[in-house]
C-alpha cells in the first residue's frame, strides 16, 4: 500500500505489506503479551462485579470448611498453635484451588466454549492468557485468604509471632509464583487430556491437601513429607510460612525457612521454564492430533 | 435447473402406500401422542438418564485410573483427619478415630450427591449445550437430573465403602459385623440418600442461575455442612446456636444413624454435657427410633423445600432465558 | 562517446513481489479415529494470489474446514507443506497469526458476561492494540457493522445475526492481510446472510489488496463473492476456476428460453439458423404479470455461442414474431459438482470414486485453463 494512511473503521495501523506487518519488534511483542494479560484478566475481574454469588460460595462458605478443621483440633484439645496451622492452611487453599480450577482446568473449558482456537489463532502467547486468568482469580483468592486469616484470627484467637516479615512476604510471593507455574504445566497437559482434565483436577485436591500438610505440619508425614517438600510448592511454601509465622512451634524435621525459600526459588524457575516448554510442545502435539478444536475429547 | 414436484404427487405417493404427505403409515395427527404414560415415562426417563450419567462418568479413562480417582478423594480426606488425630495423640484421638473415618467416608457420598445434580446442570448448559434440548423433551427435567446425579452418587458410595474398608482393615477401627444393626443401616441409608439428593436439587436450582465458575459451589456448600453436621467431630464442640442449626439438618441425623448402626458403642455426635440435644431432650443420646424419626422429619422438610425451590428456580430461569445461554469469564 | 561508455542509469531497486497469499502443496490430513482413520484431506494443491477473493465450495465433510484450520495454524498437516504470504504454517505460526484473522459460522465463542464492546476490546488486547486506541477501533467497527444499538448489551443476549456481526468485528480488529471465513453465513436468515456478504465486500473494497479465503456450501454465495473457486469433495480439489469457467465445464453452449407471441413454422424454423444447435418447444405454460396463462409460444434455444442470438432476433423480426420474454439459462455450480462427482450436495457420498478433472500439479494464479484436460490423475 502506498500513499497517505487511510483513516477508517476498516483500517487499523497501515503497513506497507503483509511481510512488514508480520515483523514485530521485541518491544511490540512484549507489550502485546502484557496487553493480552490485561485483556484476559478483564472478563474475570468484570465478572466479580456482575455476579456476586462468589462472595458467598467462594469466600464465606470455604471459611466454614476451614472452621470445621479448627473444631476437630478443639475436639482433640490440641495445642493452640495447631489452630493457627489450620487457619494458615485454609488461607493458602484458596490459591491452590484458583490454580487448578481457574487456570489449569480453564483451557479445557475454553475449548468447549470455542475460545481456545481464537486464542491460538491470535499472535499472543498462551502463557499470557494463563497469566491473565491467574490475575483475575487472584482477586477472589486473596479476598478469601484475607477473610480466613482475619476472621480466623479474631474468632479463634490465633496469635502470630512472625520472626521475619520480609522473608515471610518473600516466601508467600515465591509460593504463589511456583504454584502458578505448576498450574501452567497442568494447563498444558489438560490441553491433551481433555475430559480427563476435570477428573484429574479433582484428583489434585484432597490428595494434595494431604501431602502438603494443609491442616498439619508436613514434617509429620516423614518421608512422604520430605518428598512433598521437595516437589510440591504448596507444601514447602506452607511449611516455611508456618515456621515464620509461628516462631515458637516445633519444626518437625523440615528444613529451616531460609532453605525452603531457596527451594521455592528453584521451583519457580523450573516450573515456569517447564511451563513455557510444555505449552509449546503440547500445542504442537495438540495441533498434530487435532485436539485444539475437537470438542468433548 | 430446478426440480419440481410433479402435479400428481399426492396420488403418486398414495399409490406407493405412503400417506397424504408422503410418510409411511401415518395418516394424520394422532392426539393420543400428547398423552404421557405416567410412571412408565418417568421410569424410562430416569433409567436413560442414569445410563447417560454412568457413560459420562465412567468412560473418561481406563478402569484403573477411574478406580484410583474414585477412592483417592475419600481416602485422602480420611488420612488428613487420621494424621491430625495422631499428631495430637491421647485418649480423645483414639476414641475419635472410628468416628472421623466413618464421617469422612460418608462425606464422599454427600459431595457426590450435592454436587452431582449441580454439575450436571453446568455440564449440560456450558459444555455440551444440551440443557435446552433436555428441557424441551417430554421427560421431566428434574427426573433427568436425578438420573444423571445417580451415577455420581453411586461412584461416591463406592469410594465411601472402600474408605470404610481401608479404615477397618488398616487403621485399626474396631468393627464387629455381628453387632451391626442392618435394618437401621438400610433404612437410614435410604432416608439419608433422599436427603442428600434434596441437597443436590437445591444446588442445581442455584446453578441454573449461576455462571460457569459455579463448579466449586457444591463443594463449598458441602464444606459448610461439614462444620455443622457432626461429620468429623461431635456437635458438643460447637457453640449452642450452631448446634441447633446442626440438629435441623437431615445430614446430622443420617450420620448419627449410620454410626449407631455400624458402631453401636461408639461416641455420639449429638449428646453430651452442655449440648443443645441435652438441653432439649436430656443427657441420654438419641436411640435408633428417635434418630430415624428426626431423619425422616428433617429429610421430608428438606425434600419439600428443595422441590419448591427447584420449580421456582426453573420458572425464573425460563423467564429470564437462562436455560440455553452460556456464561463464562 | 561510444555506446559502451555512455552512462547507464543505475538499475532501479526492484520491488520484491509479494509471495502468494496461500501456497499449499500436497496437503494431506488424516485423523486417527475409531473404527478407521479418517482422511480429511487427500493431497491438496492450492495457490491463492494476494488480493484475491477465493472460495472453497463443497458439501459437508469435504475437508474445507480442515484446510482452513491448517492454514490458520490450528492444525498440522499429516503430509505436505503450506505457506501464508511465504510463512510456513508449521514453523512460522506467530508471523501468520499477526497478519491473519478468521471468522466461522455458527460460532458461539465469547464470554456471555461481557458486553459487545468489552468482548471486542478484550480480543483487541490479544492483538496488541493499545488500550485507548483499542476502544476507539472497537467503537468504529461496532458502528460500521451496525451494532451501535447492541454496544452495551451482554454477548449472551445477542441474536444469531448480531453475534455473527460481532464475530466479524473481532475478525477485522487487527486489520488482517488475509481473512479466513469458514461458512460465515451458516445459520443466518436471508437478510442477515446478505448483511454479512455486504460487510465482506465493503471491507475488501475499502482496503484493497486484502485476501479472503471463503469456505461455503452455498453455491450462490460462492458465485456472488468469489473471483475463483475450488470445488472440493472428500479431501480433494476436483476443479478450479472462475465461476464462469466452472460452469462452462458442463455447458459449453448458450441456452436461452424465448417467449414469442407467435412463431410461424414452429421451432424448426429457428433450428435452421446459423449458430443454432437446437430449438425445441418448452412444455411449461407462460404466465403474464397477473399469473394468468397467456397465449404465446415458448422455445428453448441451444446456441453455439451467445453471439448467435443476434441472428435469431433478426430472423424472428423477419417472421413477424414479437419477443415477449428472453432469459438465459445457466447451469449452477451444483450442476458442476454433479458433473464432476456424480451426486448432488445433499446426497450422501457413495462408493464410486470421484471423477477428477485433470489439473496441472502447480498452477500459477490465473494461468489455469478451465475446461482443458490436464494430465490424468490417479485417484488416491
Amino acid at each position: 500500500m502506498t500513499g497517505a494512511p487511510v483513516r477508517s473503521a476498516w483500517v487499523g495501523r497501515p503497513t506497507a505489506g503483509p511481510r512488514e506487518a508480520a515483523a514485530w519488534s521485541t518491544r511490540r511483542r512484549m507489550v502485546t503479551e502484557l496487553r493480552a494479560v490485561r485483556g484476559r484478566a478483564y472478563p474475570r475481574l468484570n465478572g466479580l462485579f456482575r455476579e456476586k454469588s462468589w462472595l458467598l460460595f467462594e469466600v464465606l462458605l470455604p471459611f466454614l470448611t476451614t472452621s470445621a478443621f479448627v473444631f476437630v483440633y478443639r475436639a482433640l484439645q490440641a495445642p493452640p498453635e495447631y489452630v493457627g496451622f489450620v487457619v494458615l492452611g485454609g488461607a493458602m487453599t484458596a490459591f491452590w484451588l484458583d490454580v487448578i480450577w481457574m487456570m489449569a482446568h480453564q483451557l479445557y473449558l475454553e475449548k468447549h466454549q470455542g475460545n481456545l482456537e481464537l486464542y491460538f489463532a491470535a499472535p499472543m502467547d498462551v502463557m499470557s492468557v494463563l497469566f491473565g486468568m491467574a490475575v483475575g482469580g487472584l482477586v477472589i483468592s486473596s479476598l478469601r485468604a484475607i477473610v480466613v486469616l482475619a476472621v480466623g484470627t479474631a474468632v479463634y484467637g490465633v496469635t502470630f509471632s512472625v520472626t521475619s516479615w520480609p522473608l515471610l512476604v518473600a516466601v508467600f510471593v515465591l509460593t504463589l509464583a511456583s504454584i502458578y507455574g505448576l498450574g501452567m504445566i497442568l494447563a498444558s497437559l489438560f490441553l491433551m487430556w481433555g475430559r480427563e482434565a476435570w477428573h484429574l483436577t479433582q484428583l489434585l485436591t484432597e490428595p494434595i491437601y494431604f501431602v502438603s500438610g494443609l491442616n498439619f505440619p508436613v514434617g509429620r508425614l516423614g518421608l512422604l513429607g520430605a518428598l512433598a517438600v521437595a516437589t510440591i510448592p504448596l507444601a514447602v511454601g506452607l511449611d516455611a510460612m508456618r515456621q515464620l509465622a509461628f516462631s515458637g512451634a516445633p519444626s518437625f524435621g523440615t528444613p529451616p525457612p531460609e532453605i525452603e525459600a531457596l527451594i521455592l526459588v528453584g521451583m519457580t524457575v523450573v516450573y515456569l521454564a517447564v511451563a513455557r516448554f510444555s505449552l509449546g510442545v503440547l500445542e504442537r502435539l495438540a495441533r498434530r492430533e487435532g485436539r485444539l478444536t475437537l470438542r468433548w475429547q | 435447473m430446478s426440480t419440481e414436484v410433479p402435479a400428481g404427487a399426492p396420488a403418486a405417493t398414495r399409490a406407493l402406500g405412503l400417506g397424504p404427505i408422503g410418510l409411511s403409515g401415518w395418516d394424520g395427527f394422532d392426539p393420543t401422542r400428547t398423552r404421557g404414560r405416567g410412571w412408565s415415562d418417568l421410569w424410562r426417563s430416569y433409567r436413560t438418564a442414569v445410563r447417560l450419567g454412568w457413560e459420562m462418568e465412567a468412560n473418561w479413562t481406563d478402569p484403573l485410573l477411574f478406580f484410583i480417582h474414585s477412592i483417592a478423594q475419600p481416602v485422602s480426606s480420611a488420612l488428613i483427619l487420621i494424621v491430625m488425630l495422631e499428631i495430637v495423640g491421647g485418649a480423645a484421638s483414639r476414641e475419635l478415630r472410628g468416628y472421623v473415618v466413618t464421617g469422612s467416608a460418608l462425606w464422599s457420598i454427600v459431595i457426590s450427591g450435592v454436587g452431582g445434580l449441580a454439575w450436571s446442570v453446568l455440564d449440560d448448559r456450558e459444555t455440551y449445550r444440551m440443557l435446552r434440548y433436555l428441557y424441551v423433551s417430554p421427560s421431566d427435567f428434574l427426573v433427568v437430573l436425578l438420573g444423571r446425579g445417580t451415577a455420581r452418587i453411586a461412584i461416591g458410595a463406592m469410594g465411601a465403602s472402600i474408605t470404610l474398608a481401608v479404615g477397618i482393615a488398616l487403621l485399626g477401627i474396631p468393627f464387629d459385623p455381628g453387632r451391626v444393626n442392618w435394618p437401621l443401616l438400610a433404612v437410614s441409608m435410604v432416608l439419608g440418600l433422599a436427603a442428600i439428593v434434596a441437597g443436590g436439587v437445591l444446588m442445581a436450582a442455584v446453578c441454573l442461575h449461576a455462571r460457569q465458575e459455579a463448579w466449586s459451589y457444591p463443594e463449598a456448600v458441602a464444606g459448610a455442612l461439614f462444620l455443622v453436621t457432626g461429620a468429623v467431630f461431635p456437635l458438643a464442640v460447637l457453640p449452642s446456636a450452631v448446634q441447633l442449626v446442626g440438629l435441623a439438618m437431615p445430614l446430622t441425623w443420617w450420620l448419627a444413624a449410620v454410626r449407631l448402626a455400624l458402631f453401636p458403642d461408639g461416641p455420639s455426635s449429638l449428646a453430651g454435657t452442655g449440648t443443645a440435644w441435652a438441653a432439649l431432650a436430656g443427657p441420654v443420646p438419641p436411640d435408633a427410633g428417635q434418630t430415624l424419626f428426626a431423619l425422616l422429619v428433617t429429610g421430608a422438610l428438606g425434600m419439600l423445600a428443595a422441590a419448591i425451590v427447584f420449580r421456582a428456580s426453573e420458572r425464573r430461569a425460563k423467564d429470564r432465558g437462562l436455560l440455553d445461554q452460556t456464561t463464562g469469564s | 562517446m561510444s555506446s559502451v561508455q555512455r552512462s547507464v542509469p543505475a538499475p532501479q531497486r526492484e520491488r520484491q513481489p509479494l509471495p502468494l497469499a496461500i501456497a499449499a502443496r500436497g496437503i494431506r490430513r488424516v485423523y486417527r479415529a475409531k473404527p478407521a482413520p479418517v482422511v480429511a484431506l487427500d493431497g491438496v494443491d492450492l495457490e491463492v494470489a494476494p488480493g484475491e477473493f477465493f472460495g472453497l465450495l463443497g458439501p459437508n465433510g469435504a475437508g474445507k474446514t480442515t484446510l482452513i484450520k491448517i492454514l490458520t495454524t490450528l492444525l498440522s498437516p499429516t503430509e505436505g507443506e503450506a505457506r501464508v504470504f511465504g510463512f510456513d504454517v508449521e514453523r512460522e505460526t506467530k508471523q501468520i497469526r499477526r497478519i491473519m484473522n478468521m471468522v466461522a459460522g455458527g460460532e458461539q465463542s465469547g464470554y456471555g458476561i461481557l458486553t459487545v464492546r468489552e468482548q471486542l476490546w478484550m480480543f483487541g488486547q490479544f492483538y496488541g492494540l493499545p488500550g485507548r486506541d483499542g476502544w476507539r477501533r472497537v467503537d468504529e467497527l461496532i458502528d460500521a457493522l451496525g451494532l451501535a444499538g447492541q454496544r452495551n448489551q451482554r454477548v449472551s443476549t445477542l441474536s444469531t445475526g448480531q453475534r455473527q456481526a460481532m464475530n466479524f468485528a473481532r475478525g477485522l480488529l487487527n486489520d488482517p492481510w488475509i481473512l479466513f471465513l469458514d461458512e460465515p453465513t451458516l445459520g443466518l436468515d436471508v437478510s442477515a446472510a446478505r448483511a454479512v456478504r455486504e460487510i465482506v465486500v465493503a471491507w475488501k473494497r475499502a482496503v484493497p489488496g486484502r485476501t479472503v479465503l471463503l469456505t461455503t456450501h452455498y453455491m450462490a454465495e460462492a458465485d456472488e463473492l468469489c473471483e475463483r473457486i475450488a470445488i472440493v469433495d472428500r479431501g480433494r480439489i476436483l476443479a478450479l476456476g472462475t465461476p464462469a469457467e466452472l460452469r462452462q465445464r458442463v455447458q459449453r453452449e448458450s441456452i436461452f428460453r424465448i417467449e414469442l407471441d407467435r412463431l410461424d413454422g414452429g421451432p424448426a424454423v429457428l433450428a435452421r439458423l446459423p449458430g443454432v444447435l437446437r430449438a425445441v418447444s418448452a412444455t411449461d405454460e407462460a404466465r403474464d404479470g397477473t399469473g394468468e396463462a397467456r397465449q404465446s409460444v415458448v422455445v428453448n434455444l441451444v446456441l453455439h455461442e451467445d453471439a448467435a442470438l443476434g441472428g435469431v432476433v433478426v430472423a424472428l423480426g423477419g417472421l413477424g414474431a414479437q419477443i415477449l420474454a428472453l432469459r438465459k439459462s445457466e447451469p449452477t455450480l451444483e450442476d458442476v459438482f454433479v458433473e464432476l462427482v456424480g451426486r448432488g450436495f445433499e446426497e450422501s457420498a457413495d462408493e464410486r470414486p470421484a471423477l477428477e478433472v485433470g489439473l496441472p500439479p502447480a498452477m500459477p494464479a490465473g494461468a489455469h485453463e478451465a475446461g482443458e484436460p490436464g494430465p490424468d490423475r490417479v485417484a488416491r
